[in-house]
């Protein structure tokens, strides 16, 4: 029974086939295409495949590692010479090469799937390059702000460090909650509801409006989002009613030796972590995860699992902070100083998060990914050194990341402090989970995870699915998005108490979209739409939605999604 | 007091809630437990060790016990003590000491003519826990609310919506710090006076925040096990007064208990406190602290809201709101007298 089980989520993780596009699937496909290059008609689009991961792969973080790990292998003993291609093989597998090699090839499939510009999105055919304009405004406006907070505050963008501050900042780096810095003065340089102006100001130009409609709805912008059906389809196992962990962990388990549902995804989960299979963890994740696996299977999902490499990088990280005095810096302080520091869920992860952040900004990795999205308009800024010549080597990009914080930022990296105690661990998988979805949180985009698709997603299941409240809202000229957009732009991070924003984020991994979070913000004006109706003023409504303490995730969405 | 009256106090309450007298009460407790020949009170390596009763930092009452501290002192001489003045809270009067030498110039300046009021004053001397666990390099302690309805039979309850009180600054053991209360005391009302001091959280973390951060980074099992010794440690503090408590049915009370947790995820009891402070410092501590006199309201009274002495005190479900059972030896007792098989193997556990 138990095999089966395991099975069925190995069986769900490659075969769920056919029906959508499955990553699983695909890299089944994928791996088999690489290891039998057999004679047939797609021989050659095969051959072409195989080159082009076999180039893609040497680009990825873990290569060399692998590469070496390799060598090491094919140096053995174990490996003959006159049976070359069975004995390397039967080694990789016993070494868990094989494994890793599997997971190199999924990660890499999972890249593509998102970087391609999603021919999907845009069935309509439409123009949306409006969009990318908006996104390119947007940064330079950021850019100016930037600019003249430097003039007035009469600061550089960036200089050297002086040696006294940074052997302050050195001694003080696990404690940097101690350092004064003086930050009177600085200000996010935007926070959700100047970028929410910007969406709302988004106007297809080919769009006629009719005279009588509303400015507010994203409904004209021509970007497919699923219906509730669609991801009723999507979701299939939360839809198929099939008992979760975090809507009750008691009920009895289908598994003999198990006495309930916990010690079964327990139980399993431990064998998933042990198989190291990125795929099967992710399946896994799909029913509910338990808080003790949990940091373990989001890295091996998301390919942060930390190695030596990693943490050498993470120290270079450190260096470069200590050696170069960004006008950042100050902002990032201020920004874990607004949010975290205040929040009595997080306070105590105060100095992990000042480390966390100004690494992250130093981190030259991260460039790429975000200015690569060919929907958005990933233009950089460069700075010089202050006081000296403008020469390419003191030049740099501002910040290194590419990213410029603006409030509630670092509520991306906040929840990764409960997961592990590591500092080095929260980085990696925070940068993984933030390049693989938030930062299309705060990016205009015509990606289909980006916040216009999110946003769109929500005005949609509401306006099909409670017309009674859309109305309301409507006869209130309140847009629904301004009262629920501060939950989407972060993720709901800092808005649902920690255990349920896991459960969340769980999800989010699990199915590989962040459509989840549009759902369950409509669920929850769903959920308390008697107390929404009754309420006529902004200010009301948002009183009926401040505390989320009561929600709890996994059931709401279960409930959402069952079909009737 | 009339059948129809309740009252939030046991009237002798301070056999548990002063720090002598707990400490007097537990030790006498062990001893009786030894005499029995009671398994619990198993001795483990090293003299006066108990394996499972030392749920206590090693204490002693000065003046009186001086002598035995001394003895106490000598075995490890590296170790640091906390005193504190036996009748005063929130922090007051309490210090550190690593040398004898200055507990000995402190006796000499109590007994200081000038200041006779010092001289009245016991002291307890106990084993600095300097080991605590750490989050986010700070230290913390549990304070959890314990609602007693009954000492014989022993009836007690746990609020579930406990939380950790945080130190405002890095822990930090060193000599020069020894005399900085604001690393050392996690006392709200030391450290409100902080710099650090933030008034929206209050340096207040959730026990279920705790809970859900240790068993993500840690592991199930060992963080099970830290609360169900947290809840054994009650249990048997209450167990060693029950015998001396006046019993009196129109009573119950409600008190707080502060629990640190070292770092190899052992619980220590620091101090009961009878009247735990109601008042808030922050937003969801008046939520808190509102949830717990409701449900304390609705544990001790019947179903029908009259106090009334003749019933049972044996609340339903819903009425426990937060509250957990800790331990009803009335409803135990019955249980073992119906089921006699289901309880031969734990048999003794908690008695
Ligand atoms: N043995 C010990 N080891 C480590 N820390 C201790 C120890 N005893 C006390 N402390 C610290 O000192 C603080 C104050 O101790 P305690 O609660 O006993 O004193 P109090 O003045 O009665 O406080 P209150 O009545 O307000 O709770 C505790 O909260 C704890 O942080």
């Amino acid at each position: 029974m138990e095999k089966e089980k395991l099975a069925a989520e190995q069986r769900a993780s490659g075969g769920r086939a056919k029906k959508a596009k499955n990553s699983c699937q695909e890299v089944r496909d994928e791996e088999e295409q690489v290891t039998t290059a057999v004679a047939s008609d797609r021989a050659q689009q095969l051959q072409g495949m195989a080159e082009k991961l076999s180039l893609e792969i040497q680009g990825m973080s873990n290569y060399k590692q692998l590469y070496s790990e390799i060598q090491r292998i094919v140096a053995s003993s174990a490996v003959k010479k006159d049976d070359f291609k069975n004995t390397l093989l039967e080694a990789l597998k016993r070494e868990g090469l094989e494994t890793e090699l599997r997971n190199t090839v999924f990660h890499w499939m999972r890249s593509q799937r998102l970087d391609k510009p999603k021919e999907q999105a845009n069935v309509y055919g439409a123009d949306l390059s409006y969009l990318k304009k908006a996104q390119m405004q947007w940064e330079r406006r950021i850019q100016k702000s930037l600019n003249s907070m430097c003039n007035e505050l009469n600061i550089p963008l960036a200089r050297l460090r002086s040696a006294a501050d940074r052997d302050e900042l050195a001694e003080k780096w696990n404690e940097l909650s101690t350092c004064d810095f003086d930050l009177g003065q600085y200000r996010p340089l935007f926070a959700p509801k100047d970028f929410l102006e910007v969406l709302f100001s988004l106007r297809d130009p080919t769009f006629k409006k009719q005279p009588n409609e509303l400015n507010w709805e994203f409904s004209h912008i021509q970007i497919k989002v699923k219906t509730l059906a669609q991801l009723r389809d999507a979701y299939e196992e939360l839809s198929r009613g099939e008992p979760l962990l975090g809507v009750n962990g008691n009920v009895a388990s289908s598994l003999g030796h198990c006495p309930n549902l916990e010690a079964e995804r327990i139980h399993l989960g431990e064998k998933v972590l042990k198989a190291n299979q990125a795929p099967v963890a992710q399946e896994f994740l799909k029913r509910g995860c338990p808080r003790a696996l949990r940091g373990r299977l989001w890295s091996l999902v998301l390919g942060s699992v930390v190695r030596d490499a990693d943490a050498d990088y993470y120290d270079e990280l450190k260096a470069m902070v200590l050696q170069y005095d960004l006008m950042v810096d100050k902002l990032i302080i201020k920004d874990v100083q607004l949010t975290a520091s205040n929040d009595d869920q997080y306070f105590v992860f105060e100095d992990l998060l000042y480390k966390t952040m100004l690494s992250f900004s130093r981190d030259s990795e991260v460039l790429p990914s975000v200015t690569r999205d060919k929907c958005a308009g990933g233009q950089v800024i460069h700075a010089v050194l202050q006081g000296k010549p403008a020469t390419l080597e003191n030049t740099l990009v501002f910040p290194p990341s590419g990213v410029i914080p603006f409030h509630g930022f670092t509520m991306y990296a906040t929840p990764f402090c409960y997961l592990y105690d590591d500092p080095c661990a929260i980085y990696f998988t925070f940068r993984a989970f933030y390049l693989r979805y938030w930062f299309r949180l705060h990016t205009v985009s015509s990606h289909e995870q980006g916040i216009v698709a999110v946003c769109l997603c929500f005005e949609r299941l509401l306006q099909c699915h409670e017309p009674e409240l859309w109305a309301h809202f409507r006869n209130l000229h309140i847009p629904p998005v301004k009262v629920v957009f501060k939950w989407l732009m972060r993720g709901f991070s800092g808005h649902l108490p920690p255990e349920q924003l896991l459960y969340l984020w769980d999800l989010v991994l699990a199915y590989d979209s962040l459509e989840i979070v549009a759902l369950l913000a409509a669920t929850i004006l769903s959920f308390r739409k008697d107390n929404l109706m009754q309420v006529n003023t902004v200010h009301n409504v948002e009183a009926v939605l401040a505390d989320l303490s009561s929600i709890k995730v996994m059931p709401l969405l279960q409930l959402s999604l069952l079909r009737d | 007091m009339g059948d129809n009256q309740t009252i939030n106090h046991f009237p002798n309450h301070y056999e548990l809630t002063r720090k002598d007298l707990l400490v007097k009460n537990i030790k006498r407790y062990r001893k009786d437990l030894e005499r029995e020949g009671n398994p619990l009170a198993e001795r483990g390596e090293g003299p006066g060790k108990y394996l499972h009763l030392d749920f206590i930092p090693v204490t002693f009452v000065l003046p009186a016990d001086y002598n035995m501290f001394v003895e106490e002192y000598r075995k490890s001489p590296q170790s640091t003590w906390i005193m504190k003045p036996c009748g005063k809270s929130q922090g007051a009067g309490i210090f550190l000491i690593n040398k004898l030498s200055k507990l000995k110039k402190w006796s000499r300046e109590a007994r200081n003519p000038f200041n006779p009021n010092l001289t009245k004053e016991s002291y307890v001397i106990s084993r600095y826990i300097d080991n605590p666990l750490l989050i986010g390099g700070k230290k913390f302690d549990l304070r959890l609310y314990v609602l007693i309805t009954s000492f014989r039979p022993l009836k007690a309850y746990l609020f579930k919506l406990g939380f950790c009180r945080f130190c405002t600054v890095k822990y930090d053991t060193s000599i020069q710090e020894l005399d900085n209360m604001y690393v050392h005391l996690t006392n709200v009302s030391v450290q409100k006076h902080g710099e650090e001091y933030n008034s929206l959280h209050g340096g207040k973390l959730s026990v279920q925040n705790l809970r859900l951060y240790l068993e993500s980074t840690r592991g199930k099992a060992v963080t099970e096990k830290l609360f169900a010794n947290i809840s054994w440690c009650i249990v048997h503090s209450l167990k060693a007064v029950a015998p001396v408590m006046a019993n009196d049915r129109h009573c119950f009370e409600c008190y707080g208990y502060d629990i640190i947790i070292d770092n190899k995820l052992k619980p220590w009891l620091i101090e009961v406190n009878a009247s735990p402070s109601l008042t808030s410092t922050t937003v969801n501590d008046r939520i808190l602290k509102y949830k717990l006199i409701d449900n304390i309201v609705s544990l001790v009274l019947p179903s029908d809201g009259v106090p009334d002495v003749r019933w049972n005190k044996c609340p339903s479900q819903e009425a426990m709101g937060n509250f957990e059972l800790l331990i009803d030896e009335e409803l135990a007792y019955q249980d073992e007298r119906e089921n006699p098989t289901k309880y031969k193997s734990s048999h003794g556990k908690w008695k």
